[in-house]
C-alpha cells in the first residue's frame, strides 16, 4: 500500500550507502541492557586495529563495529557522539569501552551480573582496566611540566646573553691604543714615579729614590723596568 | 531563626554546593536569574527520578553522569546512591566506581572534607551492593605511569 503512495526512486550508491551506515549505527549500539550480552563480540586479543588494512567494505555486519574503534563495545553518547575513548574530567563516562572484550574478561562480566561481593579486588581492577585507560587519580596527576619549562626558560636566556655578549666582542674588537705599547707603558711609569704616585701603599713605595732602584723583589718592577731612567 | 541559619561548616557539608543566599532562604524564593525556577528538591528530585527508572540504559545513565558532572554542584548522596543502584542494574561495576572517581576529584576540589563525608553517607548503598570504593581499589593514587595523549 505505500508503494502506491510513494514514488520508486533510484537511489544512486552513495546514498545506499550513507543509509545503510545511519541504519547500521543505530544497530551498532550495544549499551541496551537486553542485549548487552548476546551482541558483545569475544574475541581471543583485545588488540584488533589495523590501519594498514584497507577500510572494510560496508555492510551491517561489519558496521556493527566501526572499523576505526575494532571490536570495542559503544556504550554511552560520549563528548559528542562519535564513538571514540576519551578521559576527562568534566566527562567521566566515554563513548566506548577501552578494551575489547576477550574471553577472560566475558568471563568476568558474567560474574559481574551476580553478587558484587563475590568479586575479588584484583577482578574489579581488572574490570575497571578493562573499560578504562586511566583512572581519575592518573590522568589528573602532576607532570612536572613546569621544570621543563623553567629549566629550558633559563637556557634560552642565558644562551641569548652569550651570544649577546659574544656578538658585541667580536664586533666590536677595536685594536688596541698605541700607548699600550712596551715603551709608552715604561714612559708612563717614570712619570708615575716621577710624580710620586701612590706613595703610601702602592706604587713609589716601590721604587727607592736613594738608590734609584726598584726596592724589594717585586717582579714586575724588576724584570720589566730595571733599567727605568728615574725622572726626578 | 536557628534553623534557617545554618552555620557555613554544616551548610557546606550538608547541602550541595550552592551559594549560601540560596540555602538561607525560604522555599519559595525568587531566583535572581530567570533561566532556572526549581527548588533544589525538585532538583533532587528530577535526579534522582531520572536514575531510579527500572529499565535504564547503560546509555542514559551515562548520559546523565556527565551532564551532572557539568553541572556546579556536587549531588547530593540520595542522587549519588539512586545512580549506583543504576549502576546495579546494568550490571557495571567499573561504572560505579569511575562516577565515584569523578566526584571524588570535584570534591576535593572543593575541601577536603566533603569526600569523607559523602562516603559516609553512601556507606549504606557501597555495603548493600558490595561497591568497592576508589581508595579500596588503590585508585586513589595512580597505579599506572601511562603516557599522556598529549604527549603522543
Amino acid at each position: 500500500m505505500s508503494s502506491l503512495l510513494l514514488r520508486h526512486v533510484k537511489l544512486t550508491h552513495p546514498q545506499v550507502a550513507l543509509m545503510l551506515q545511519y541504519q547500521v549505527r543505530a544497530d551498532a549500539s550495544t549499551a541496551s541492557a537486553a542485549a548487552v550480552s548476546n551482541k558483545s563480540i569475544v574475541q581471543t586479543s583485545p588488540v584488533v586495529l589495523d590501519n594498514r588494512k584497507p577500510p572494510p567494505p560496508l555492510d551491517a555486519e561489519r558496521m556493527r563495529m566501526h572499523p576505526r574503534i575494532g571490536n570495542r563495545e559503544i556504550v554511552g553518547y560520549g563528548l559528542k557522539g562519535k564513538p571514540e575513548y576519551f578521559d576527562l574530567v568534566m566527562f567521566p563516562c566515554p563513548s566506548i569501552r577501552w578494551e575489547a572484550d576477550t574471553p577472560a574478561i566475558a568471563a568476568l562480566r558474567n560474574k559481574e551480573k551476580g553478587d558484587w561481593k563475590q568479586l575479588s579486588v584484583e577482578e574489579k581492577k581488572q574490570l575497571y582496566r578493562a573499560s578504562f585507560r586511566q583512572t581519575f587519580a592518573e590522568f589528573t596527576a602532576a607532570t612536572g611540566l613546569w621544570k621543563w619549562a623553567v629549566g629550558w626558560t633559563l637556557i634560552v636566556l642565558a644562551g641569548l646573553i652569550l651570544g649577546y655578549d659574544g656578538w658585541r666582542r667580536i664586533v666590536y674588537n677595536f685594536d688596541r691604543p698605541d700607548s699600550f705599547s712596551e715603551e709608552k707603558l715604561k714612559k708612563q711609569m717614570q712619570y708615575h714615579i716621577a710624580a710620586r704616585q701612590g706613595p703610601m701603599r702602592t706604587f713609589s713605595v716601590k721604587w727607592d729614590y736613594e738608590t734609584g732602584k726598584a726596592r724589594g723583589k717585586n717582579k714586575y718592577w724588576i724584570t720589566s723596568y730595571q733599567t727605568i731612567d728615574a725622572i726626578t | 531563626m536557628a534553623l534557617l541559619f545554618r552555620s557555613t561548616l554544616i551548610q557546606s557539608l550538608a547541602k550541595t554546593t550552592r551559594p549560601m543566599w540560596m540555602s538561607m532562604a525560604s522555599t519559595a524564593r525568587r531566583n535572581m536569574s530567570s533561566h532556572n525556577k526549581e527548588t533544589d528538591a525538585e532538583f533532587d528530585q528530577r535526579w534522582k527520578a531520572y536514575f531510579e527508572r527500572p529499565n535504564i540504559d547503560g546509555w542514559d545513565i551515562r548520559q546523565g553522569i556527565n551532564h551532572m558532572n557539568r553541572l556546579d554542584l556536587i549531588p547530593e548522596p540520595d542522587i549519588i546512591s539512586a545512580c549506583l543502584k543504576a549502576c546495579r542494574r546494568v550490571n557495571d561495576h567499573s561504572l560505579a566506581v569511575r562516577y565515584l572517581e569523578a566526584i571524588r576529584y570535584k570534591s576535593n576540589t572543593v575541601s577536603n572534607n566533603v569526600w569523607p563525608w559523602i562516603l559516609q553517607e553512601i556507606r549504606p548503598t557501597l555495603n548493600q551492593l558490595g561497591l568497592s570504593t576508589p581508595e579500596e581499589l588503590g585508585y586513589d593514587k595512580p597505579e599506572l605511569a601511562l603516557k599522556s595523549v598529549d604527549d603522543m
